[in-house]
């Protein structure tokens, strides 16, 4: 197989060809469906109006409103958030070597969900903004807790993910408990923030999105080697000079900063993080795990799953959560499949 | 008397006390006396016998049953899929009996006659996606991936109920009391309909238990022995479906019990199946029970339904289960 390399420093990318091209198919596919949500709605403008208006270019038209202010928020949302969230299962799921493993289902979600709930209970807000905090405190405490109990001389990913199913229940609980306290509007519209969306999303949402991931990503590369490298085993690792324990913590801490971002920002929107990474691996053949490719991945499919939900009729309009659930369920059933077929996992 | 025979009979006393608990305790505390006295010699003009006999003994007594299912269920999975992790709300058996109501609710089933065979339909469906993954193929024994497959299940199958539950507000105010699995609000004849279903299911895995053992022993040594290992399997299946199915539609959907029960009762009493299954059938009335009793006393006036307190605890004590697991898989 052919390979090339991209040397920047440390940073050194080593990426086969396959990898290469299909990174670049899926950046063609996600600007293409971009242009398609900039430029079509109820309003339809045409793609250079909209590309302009997106940039802060004045068109003079509805268009700087409408895609300005609304669509373009929006979509650049949905991809920051959707390469938030693949990033984050990649990771989670090369550390632990299971594919199910996703921060969905691990707590991390579940505790951003009680923190947002938590928050619009005690201070009956619907601003979006107080809703965000407190989910990013529920989701840092619940992360905080799961990784003291699963801390014991390094992170064990195993104890992590069991952990993080416990804490997950106990957050859910919580999160239930508050609910039948609610009023049934207000646990309606506490419901409807707990599968996720992407609404109402402006231009500081994308700011906060675009920083976490501009400090996080390269960090994360910068311990991708040392990923790839532990896929090979523990033992492997270590003799090839890898910091195992150190770059496990920071690699599993990331994971989980990136998921708390994610849903400070949309909310819990679930699969995407389980998805994202696997479809990455297949189209690609890779070995071992790719960041990248991930995200992109993670990117397309939230853009995806959010035009598919402005896409339905006024009276189907559910959340975009809804719409991932429903393209994971497909995966998750097929995964369940090839288990009972005694596949390989 | 054996060692195990005195075990049960510790548990069957705990189980009484949890009774008595259960019997006495609420937003109005009743002296034991007068709890004892309804029970034997009852005054109906005496409003504090009145509150035992109408209301807390059919609360206790789903408690009892929901409990006993879900610690026999969880026994009964563990012993089926060699998996530690195997318990039916964990796995989402429960979650897939809930599916099954919501749908009812929105169709208008709102009674307790409609909800129990949809119960039914919903966990049989779910328990045999679970134990495809669970008890096959390549995840055979791996008790983590298991737990995961569980939970992306439960994930899975809340999203839909998400789904449902956002374009109809009836049903979600119904909905949310009913999740929470709360032992009120159930009438007794309701519940007389679950007993004898109960019954049966934990008679018949008792009776089969010998061989569910053998076939633990493996597959092999069980064929020696002239077991039809399909046939077993098959009636083990069917069982945890009628006992999960049977406590979610009486408790709501609860987690845990299933899990930790049978934990526990194996470190008391050893691998023997027929006593394990005893013991945690009596050992999880017992916690459902003491839960139910936590949830009336720490947020009076209110209380917080059975299904919460149950996850809570029971979430803690996995995570600490966890920390305290060695890690040979890795």
């Amino acid at each position: 197989m052919t390979t090339k390399t991209l040397r920047m420093g440390a940073l050194g990318i080593t990426t086969h060809r396959r990898t290469f091209v299909v990174g670049l198919v899926m950046t063609a596919a996600l600007f293409g469906v971009f242009l398609f949500a900039l430029s079509v709605g109820k309003a339809d403008i045409t793609v250079i109006d909209s590309l302009k208006a997106a940039v802060g270019i004045p068109v003079g038209s509805p268009g700087d409103f409408i895609v300005g202010q609304v669509r373009a928020p929006r979509a650049f949302t949905a991809i920051l958030v959707g390469a938030t969230l693949g990033l984050s299962g990649a990771i989670l799921q090369s550390l632990t070597r299971n594919p199910l493993a996703s921060p969905d289902f691990i707590g991390i979600t579940m505790g951003a969900g009680t923190g947002a709930i938590l928050t619009m209970f005690l201070v009956a807000t619907t601003s979006l903004w107080i809703i965000a905090a407190g989910a990013t405190v529920g989701a840092l405490v619940t992360a905080a807790i799961i990784l003291a109990l699963s801390w014991r001389r390094g992170i064990v990913p195993l104890r992590l993910i069991l952990a993080g199913i416990g804490i997950g229940f106990v957050a859910q609980s919580t999160t239930q408990y508050l609910l039948t306290r609610m009023d049934v509007h207000d646990a309606g519209t506490a419901l409807g923030w707990l599968v996720g969306s992407t609404t109402g999303r402006t231009w500081t949402h994308v700011t906060v999105s675009a920083t976490v991931l501009a400090v996080l990503v390269p960090i994360i590369l910068w311990n991708g080697r040392a990923l790839r490298t532990m896929e090979m085993g523990e033992d492997t690792a270590r003799a090839l000079g890898i910091p195992v324990t150190a770059s496990r913590a920071i690699l599993a801490v990331s994971s989980v900063l990136l998921a708390a971002a994610a849903t400070a920002v949309t909310g819990p929107i679930g699969f995407i993080a389980l998805v994202a990474p696997a479809l990455a691996l297949r189209l690609t053949r890779s070995a071992g795990v790719t960041l990248i490719p991930s995200a992109l991945m993670g990117a397309l499919l939230l853009l995806v799953a959010d035009q598919m939900s402005q896409l339905m009729p006024a009276d189907l309009q559910f959340p975009v959560g809804i719409f991932t659930a429903a393209i994971g369920a497909p995966y998750l059933l097929w995964l369940v499949w090839r288990a009972s077929r005694g596949g390989p996992s | 008397m054996p060692r195990r025979a005195l075990i049960a009979i510790a548990a069957a006393a705990v189980l009484a006390v949890a009774i008595a608990l259960s019997l006495a305790i609420g937003s109005r505390t009743i002296d034991l006396a007068t709890v004892w006295q309804s029970l034997v010699d009852f005054n109906p003009d005496d409003p504090e016998q009145l509150i035992v006999r109408d209301l807390r003994v059919s609360r206790t007594v789903i408690g009892i049953i929901a409990g006993a299912a879900l610690g026999i269920a969880g026994a009964l999975m563990q012993a089926l899929t060699r998996n530690p992790f195997a318990d039916p709300g964990l796995l989402g058996i429960n979650a897939g009996a809930s599916l099954a109501v919501v749908i009812g609710l929105t169709a208008g089933l709102t009674g307790f006659a409609a909800q129990v065979p949809l119960a039914f339909v919903g966990a049989g469906i779910a328990a045999a996606l679970v134990y495809a993954i669970g008890a096959r193929g390549a995840a055979a024994g791996a008790p983590v991936r298991l737990a995961l497959a569980g939970v992306a299940l439960t994930a899975l199958i809340t999203s839909i109920i998400n789904a449902v539950l956002l374009v109809d507000d009836a049903t979600l105010d119904q909905y949310r009391l009913w999740v929470a699995g709360s032992l009120t609000g159930r009438q007794s004849e309701d519940v007389a309909t679950l007993v004898p279903i109960v019954v049966i299911a934990v008679a018949v895995a008792l009776l089969v238990s010998r061989q569910l053992q053998a076939v633990g022993l493996g597959e092999d040594a069980a064929r020696a022995l002239g077991i039809n290992i399909s046939v077993i399997r098959a009636i083990i299946i069917v069982v945890v479906t009628l006992l999960a199915a049977s406590a979610t539609a009486a408790a709501g959907p609860i987690v845990f019990v299933g899990l930790a029960v049978p934990h526990l009762a194996r470190a008391l009493v050893g691998a023997s199946l027929p006593w394990l299954l005893v013991v945690s059938g009596l050992g999880g009335a017992a916690l459902v029970l003491v839960c139910d009793v936590i949830g009336r006393v720490v947020a009076r006036p209110s209380e917080i339904g059975v299904g919460i307190t149950t996850a809570f605890i029971g979430g803690l004590i996995f995570a600490l289960m966890a920390r305290r697991m060695k890690v040979v898989e890795l």
